[in-house]
């Protein structure tokens, strides 16, 4: 008899500064044991979900409630957030914000030294549950040691002391690598199996999260539940296309093949899948491939030679050579800390190469001051609540100009041309915060474009942003190279933009560049995909399987998508 | 090895005896101290806390270069005080010495006497001292005891918390500011020193706090929100991690500082209901 864990009975939300309720007739039984994936793009009421469990509604966030929620036969209206801390851990997006402690150790401590637990028992408890996630060896290393990743098995860590039944991931991918992302999904399986913990995560990334199996999938928009059943049963429909979702690539190619599924096929796990069923319909699809052509370049804008870079003794940047040219979109891809945020910095002029050199239009980098490269390089960070510093979008974009000394008249010009190419003329006179993340975002590249800069770097574009904004952000940036021949280099791990969005990629690993080339062939080298923590994608796999080419077998799966996209089927 | 290199702030504790004390030790320690300092002008009290706290100091193999600096700084600044009090208030060491010896004649008008050579070395020796107590406490602990320390005197653990995090997220904002000035300056913000003036600097470091501010107000509501799901704040009582249980050494200490809190009570006392008529005690008068 399974028992339920977690019961929504008929439950509404409404956050008190805001009209209409958030989370509307909500009925959802999670039962014990079970691992659930809560998938919905921005803004469904995922996030309001979850801090209706952990108790952070109505807490610290408050609003009306309706209807029942009952977390470990405690209905939580009337729990505290500390009762139901007891039973429910949470590990938040932001690792950086939830590493409260000065230690690992005392990080690990903390909901310990908050229930007064001894230290002589709290001293075991946290080695015990150090060693569960892998970190017994770091219990004394400041949280600025750590990697993303690792600040993320700490928090875990943290909330396994076993009186937590209920685990809640609220994006545990986000920041990070590919490699990074099966590693921290590979253990919150282990998790939930060894220690029968009751796991919720809540994604955007579907085919990363089903690199282990999950039993039940709840599709959430507008507030409501949209779907509920087994990840096979909803990947055979096409809701996540309609609702903004990125199907898993492989589900992606099987479907432009004109394959059709029922429901009954293995299609969250792709090793299971009985794929000689859709080889024909594979084959046919493949060999409509066009002869591939070699896009042709520009000329070179920017020429890397040689360069060397390093903090202190640590070595960032070791030897790195390679070339630009005009138009050309390019991902900069690999491992966390690997040096792409250096190279980005170095591009910018804000810090200068130790050896080696780099040319800029024909000039000599190292003669210009950081902010003549800032006219022809801009930058665009990941963040742009730390870009933006005035109330006005129409300021904001101005601001660069005003620094660099431009006179009013070309100023207003070059604001309105810019708004307009960035669709942000008839918000002008908006005030910045009132703009959704993604809208913010575009008004940082707006500013940055306002000097007209030959190359824009992109410091991931898209990160913490469903598939909709992602593919709004994208679209408008594809646009802005096509129409006007900006180029544009993303610094991303997200192997789908790479693939979707950009012609090259260059791969750094350990302060070395080890690969320059056309993101197929990049994709399909295994050793590059493992010395830089990239992860195989499913087409190689499929492709395989069915005994095709996988460097082949992706460039055509890009052409295709690249051509339904020229025609506006989504 | 780079991970036992003591930095200005700490947090891991180091390896020496004084950083091996709890942090409750450590907090009561350097309480005795610098409440002893403050209530007293005896040399016959100062002087050997002086040597004791450069002992102190000495023990906990600090960066020497880094000391000599700070400790030049404030010796600089203390003696220039002292000069002013001089040039101010000739007789000012006298009346709290109590006797007038003059030692040399300076100019027409100056004169400076052993009584007040005499309170500007006790002055200076006291100031360095206390310096010397300061630094050491600082190097030798980490923000998490002197949290644990002070939630052991009773200071709500609340207040106790505030320091620790706040030294949790200084480097994170530090790290936030500077890269906020980088995308300033790729957009054409001049902040070197050589090509704006100091006023211009200013007004755009100012520009740069609006996201600043921003953007470390998203993450301190974050951090509440971390803090509330583990249970914080729930309890009347909280243990530390940190803080390790009492050892030999510990026992030891705490004989040194009851010895230091009871001669602070004699001083008080002293000072209070005997109250000499000179403040400051000279060997000869």
């Amino acid at each position: 008899m399974k028992k339920p864990i977690i019961e929504f009975k008929d439950f509404s939300f409404r956050y008190k500064t805001q009209k209409t309720p958030t989370l509307e007739g909500i009925d959802l039984t999670i039962y014990e044991g079970e691992k659930v994936l809560i998938l919905g793009p921005s803004g469904c009421g995922k996030s309001t979900l979850m801090n209706c469990i952990n108790g952070l509604i109505p807490f610290s966030y408050k609003g009306e409630i309706t209807g029942s929620l009952k977390v470990a036969g405690m209905e939580t209206r009337q729990a505290s957030i500390f009762k139901l801390s007891g039973h429910v851990g949470t590990i938040q997006q932001d690792t950086d914000a939830q590493f409260v402690g000065l230690s690992v150790g005392e990080d690990i401590a903390f909901s310990l030294e908050n229930r007064s637990m001894p230290r002589r028992e709290m001293v075991p408890e946290v080695e015990r549950t150090a060693k569960i996630v892998g970190m017994e060896d770091f219990l004394s290393q400041p949280p600025y040691q750590l990697s993303g990743g690792q600040k993320q098995k700490v928090a875990l860590a943290g909330v396994l002391h076993d009186e937590e039944e209920i685990l809640l991931f609220d994006e545990p991918l986000a920041a990070l690598d590919p490699a990074m992302g099966m590693m921290a999904v590979d253990l919150i399986d282990r998790i939930h199996k060894e220690r029968h913990k009751t796991v919720l995560i809540i994604e955007h990334r579907l085919e990363d999260v089903l690199y282990r199996p999950v039993d039940r999938i709840i599709f959430m928009d507008g507030g409501a539940i949209q779907f509920d059943a087994t990840p096979d049963q909803l990947l055979a429909t096409g809701l996540l296309k309609e609702h903004g979702i990125r199907e898993p690539l492989y589900i992606s190619a099987l479907k432009n093949a004109g394959v059709t599924f029922d429901g009954t096929e293995h299609l969250a796990d792709l090793e299971k899948l009985d794929v000689e069923k859709y080889k024909e319909a594979l084959l046919a699809e493949f060999s409509a491939a066009r002869s591939y052509q070699v896009p042709e370049r520009g000329e070179p804008l920017l020429q890397v030679r040689h360069v060397d870079y390093s903090y202190g003794e640590r070595k960032v940047l070791d030897d790195v050579s390679f070339d630009v040219h005009r138009g050309e979109r390019i991902a900069i891809v690999g491992k966390n800390g690997a040096g792409k945020s250096t190279m980005a910095k170095l591009l910018c002029g804000i810090i200068r190469p130790q050896s080696g050199s780099v040319t800029l239009n024909g000039e000599n980098y190292l003669s210009l001051s950081i902010r003549q490269i800032g006219r022809l390089v801009g930058y665009v960070m990941q963040n742009p609540n730390q870009m933006l510093v005035k109330d006005m979008i129409a300021d904001e974009v101005r601001l660069a100009l005003e620094l660099n000394g431009f006179d009013k008249a070309l100023a207003d010009e070059r604001v309105e041309q810019t708004l307009k190419m960035c669709g942000l003329w008839s918000k002008r006179n908006w005030p910045v915060s009132v703009l959704s993340y993604g809208q913010k975002k575009r008004v940082t590249i707006a500013s940055i474009l306002a000097l007209k800069p030959d190359v824009i770097i992109l410091d991931e574009p898209t990160a913490g942003q469903d598939y909709f904004h992602y593919t709004e952000i994208m679209r408008f940036l594809e646009a802005l190279n096509r129409d006007y021949n900006v180029t544009i280099l993303f610094i991303t791990h997200d192997m789908h933009l790479a693939i979707e969005y950009t012609d090259r990629a260059i791969v750094f690993a350990d302060s070395r560049c080890i690969a320059d080339d056309f993101v197929f062939k990049v994709l399909s080298d295994k050793k590059v995909i493992d010395e830089a923590n990239l992860k195989e994608t499913s087409l190689v796999t499929l492709a395989r399987r069915v005994g095709l080419d996988p460097e082949a077998f992706i460039r055509r799966f890009i052409e295709r998508e690249r051509e339904d996209r020229a025609h506006g089927i989504d | 090895m780079e991970l036992t290199k003591r930095l200005f702030i700490n947090v891991i504790p180091g390896t020496t005896f004084l950083d091996r004390l709890t942090g409750r030790t450590k907090v009561r320690l350097f309480l005795a101290f610098i409440l002893l300092l403050i209530a007293t002008w005896d040399m016959r009290i100062i002087l050997p806390i002086f040597v004791v706290s450069l002992v102190g100091l000495a023990s906990i193999r600090p960066n020497w270069r880094l000391m000599a600096g700070l400790a030049g700084f404030i010796a600089l600044t203390n003696l220039f005080n002292l000069l002013l009090i001089w040039l101010v208030e000739q007789g000012y060491g006298d009346t709290l010495v109590g006797g007038s010896h003059v030692l040399v004649h300076v100019g027409r008008h100056y004169v400076l006497t052993a009584e007040t050579l005499w309170y500007f070395a006790v002055r200076f020796l006291k100031f360095m001292a206390t310096f010397l107590v300061s630094i050491t406490f600082i190097q030798s602990i980490t923000p998490s005891e002197i949290a644990a320390g002070l939630y052991a005197l009773h200071v709500p653990y609340k207040v106790a918390t505030i320091v620790s995090i706040a030294f949790r997220y200084i480097p994170e904002i530090t790290r936030d500011f500077s890269d906020i000035k980088i995308s300033m300056q790729a957009r054409g913000m001049e902040l070197d020193s050589r090509k704006t003036n100091l006023f211009k600097r200013l007004k755009q470091n100012i520009v740069i706090l609006v996201p600043l501010i921003i953007v470390s107000f998203d993450r301190i509501g974050n951090i509440a929100n971390a803090m509330d799901l583990r249970g914080y704040g729930n309890g009347k009582t909280r243990t530390y991690y940190s803080e390790h249980e009492m050892t030999p050494r510990d026992h030891k200490m705490r004989v040194c500082y009851t010895l230091l809190y009871v001669a602070l009570a004699a001083v008080l006392v002293g000072r209070i209901f005997f109250p000499g008529p000179y403040v400051v005690w000279a060997p000869w008068i």
